[in-house]
């Protein structure tokens, strides 16, 4: 039995497809079309799903689209009338994609994909919440689902039991955390649903005491916070209701400044509103988790949404709440949700028995040996090709420990935001200089942004105050975590400001290459953990196709790319058509 | 004389796009103040609010009991 989802039309459009109740693909639009975050119908994310297995649609048993659209627009239009005549801007430029594409899936599922089979809509949220408990290892479990806003729910939490899901409770619209957090990634002059992970990172920088961060007390009263983690806005501080702004002026008034434009320079002052920001989403999120699991009194929890990308709270979930045991999905975000919907339909809808467990998340579009051979010779790329695996390993330690910028593309592509080892940038966390060299080599990126060490799992304990045991979610970059602080000079690069460390963990029967690579770097250097960075330039989406690895190495100052068993210099072939680098943007 | 006709035909294209957008908004202004600004009114008179908004409750929790339904619910889009 084939089941699709689907998720489009808000932000990262995806495409997961289920085969008797296990995903055996999913990815994101914007990794085809190299459009960031793709909100367009996943055509080429569903057809590669299809591909995948040799099928077509017409095998494919149930369809699942990620929301109710009509439920959506329903609060669209109370927006329009609880704010009139402030929203006729709006109204003017969000109806039309709402008449022409938002209202019309089905339309546009049966014309496009010309299948005629069932198609279901399950709520946002509940997709949220099956994407995480039903690919978690737990029968019982209690669910939190956080993010800026489905079709009225922003916030909700419940129970997962065997098969069944129960959402007992919400807040809606316009009170939101993954709000808040955006419009204050707005204020600070970042772009919203992109660069909140920006405010996370920019937030140790600021003064990360309560008592002592002059903004904490004034975002309070932005938001009225409850013991029981439920929350509720004071409306006049925002203006994302009516407007296609969100901070109101009286919050420029309270924060002490206009809206940061999008090049200026960080001060303290926004250090400690980014500080500020992430104190009180910690606040809220604490108090919710320890609602929940006063009302659920389970040991096990999961969490989706958008605000599950969270990685500096989520280090700090099991220490600050009763909850033992912690699951979060590698794409938690919108674009995760077409993977919930599929199961939802199996396991719940269905009530098939349940089958899957994610352990990694190379779930995108993989290539074999002979298709990069033949792109490396269709294009007369020099190369060098490894014996084995073995030479693999060492030529890549040799070359990483050498204070090279190698550029790492094996298995298939990751699912969610992160490089996991499939389409990654590795260098040498030792060298303190790393980080500038990324920077000016290929990133680009801001100054205040860290970068992220990978260690195997069994290693983790040794270099990282992790839980224990170490939880899953950390294979896929969710969490961070201190690092010991005898580590801290070793590995300057890896370390951000306030000694902590978004690190992955990998496991060997996850990507034994890749665990192969850290171990060897470890036994010749005495530091087994490498710096591990999206392959990518700023501003596009991470590389998905050999083609695209090779223009990003070309165009930048990556030295070396392990393309499957291929290796790749740089500087043995001319530059010329393949310069990326005039691409790059915010 | 080709890259002349596609030149045209291009022009062509974006008037009638133009043409569009201009109608869309007029119509789309027209709904706007008519439709959501009488409901709005009318609504404000009778102390309707469609959004919550009140603060100080002992808690912002409300119900939202979502849980398995009848499977005929999730052909529809509401």
């Amino acid at each position: 039995m084939y089941i699709l989802g689907i998720g489009c039309y808000y932000h990262d459009a995806s495409a997961t497809l289920l085969k008797d109740g296990v995903v055996v693909a999913a990815a994101e639009e914007e990794r085809f079309t190299r459009k960031k975050h793709d909100v367009r119908f996943p055509i080429n994310a569903i057809m590669y799903c299809l591909k995948s297995q040799n099928i077509t649609v017409d095998d494919l048993d149930y369809v699942g689209f990620y929301e109710k659209p009509f439920l959506k627009f329903e609060r669209v239009l109370y927006q329009h009338l609880e704010y009139f005549p402030l929203s006729l801007k709006t109204f003017l430029s969000s109806i039309p994609s709402w008449i022409n594409q938002k209202l019309r899936v089905m339309r546009r599922i049966r014309k496009t994909l010309k299948y005629k089979g069932d198609v279901l809509f399950i709520q946002h949220h509940m997709a949220h919440a099956a994407s995480t408990f039903l690919a978690s290892p737990y029968k019982k479990a209690a669910i939190v689902t956080v993010d800026g806003v489905g079709e009225w729910t922003t916030t909700s939490y419940g129970v997962g039991d065997g098969n069944n899901i129960h959402l007992m409770k919400h807040i809606a619209f316009p009170h939101s955390i993954g709000l808040l957090y955006s419009t204050i990634t707005a204020y600070l002059g970042f772009s919203v649903n992109n660069s909140e992970y920006k405010v996370m990172g920019l937030a140790a920088y600021g003064i990360m005491d309560r008592k002592k961060n002059p903004y904490y007390k004034k975002l309070l009263k932005v938001i009225d916070i409850k013991e029981d983690g439920s929350f509720r806005f004071d409306l006049r501080y925002f203006i994302f209701q009516h407007a296609d702004r969100m901070p109101s002026k009286k919050l420029c008034k309270l924060l002490g400044g206009p809206i940061s434009s999008r090049d200026s320079e960080m001060t303290q002052r926004h250090k400690n509103i980014s500080a500020a920001v992430q104190l009180i989403t910690e606040d809220i999120l604490t108090n919710v988790l320890k609602h929940v699991h006063k009302v659920t009194k389970l040991d096990n929890i999961v969490i989706a949404g958008g605000v599950a990308l969270n990685s500096v709270y989520n280090g700090k979930i099991l220490r600050n709440t009763p909850f033992k045991n912690i699951w979060i999905q590698p794409n938690a975000s919108d674009g995760g949700t077409s993977m919930g919907v599929p199961l939802y339909i199996y396991n719940t809808l269905l009530g098939k028995k349940r089958k899957y467990h994610l352990k990694d998340a190379y779930l995108g579009p993989s290539f074999t040996t002979k298709q990069i051979k033949k792109f490396l010779d269709s294009n007369k790329i020099k190369y060098s090709t490894f014996k084995n695996d073995k030479e693999l390993v060492h030529k890549t330690v040799e070359l990483v420990s050498g204070d090279n910028v190698i550029g790492w593309f094996q298995y298939g592509m990751e699912w969610g935001p992160r490089a996991l080892g499939a389409r990654s940038i590795l260098a040498n966390p030792c060298n303190p200089k790393a980080k500038e060299l990324l920077n000016t080599k290929v990133k680009h990126r801001e100054k205040f942004r860290p970068f992220a060490p990978v260690v195997c799992e069994d290693d983790a304990l040794k270099y990282f105050d992790c839980d224990l045991p170490v939880p899953e979610p950390t294979d896929y970059m969710l969490m961070v975590y201190p690092i010991h602080k005898k580590w801290h000079k070793k590995i300057p690069s890896v370390t951000h400001v306030d000694g902590s460390g978004r690190l992955q963990t990998i496991r060997r029967n996850q990507n034994h290459l890749y665990y192969d690579v850290i171990k060897t770097f470890g036994k010749k250097t005495g530091i087994p953990i490498l710096i591990n960075t999206s392959f990518n330039i700023r501003g596009e989406p991470i590389v998905c196709t050999p083609y695209d690895a090779y223009k990003c190495m070309m165009g930048t100052g990556i030295d070396y790319l392990v393309i499957d068993k291929f290796l790749v210099k740089r500087e043995d072939n001319p530059r010329d058509m393949w310069d990326s680098e005039k691409y790059a943007k915010d | 004389m080709k890259q002349f006709m596609n030149g045209i035909r291009q022009g062509f294209g974006d008037f009638g796009h133009t043409i569009a957008t201009i109608v869309n908004t007029v119509l789309l202004f027209i709904v706007y103040i008519i439709g959501a600004g009488l409901t709005s009114i009318i609504a404000k008179i009778f102390g309707k609010r469609f959004m919550k908004t009140s603060l100080h409750k002992k808690s912002y929790w409300t119900d939202l009991n979502l849980k398995k339904e009848k499977m005929d619910n999730y052909y529809r889009q509401y």
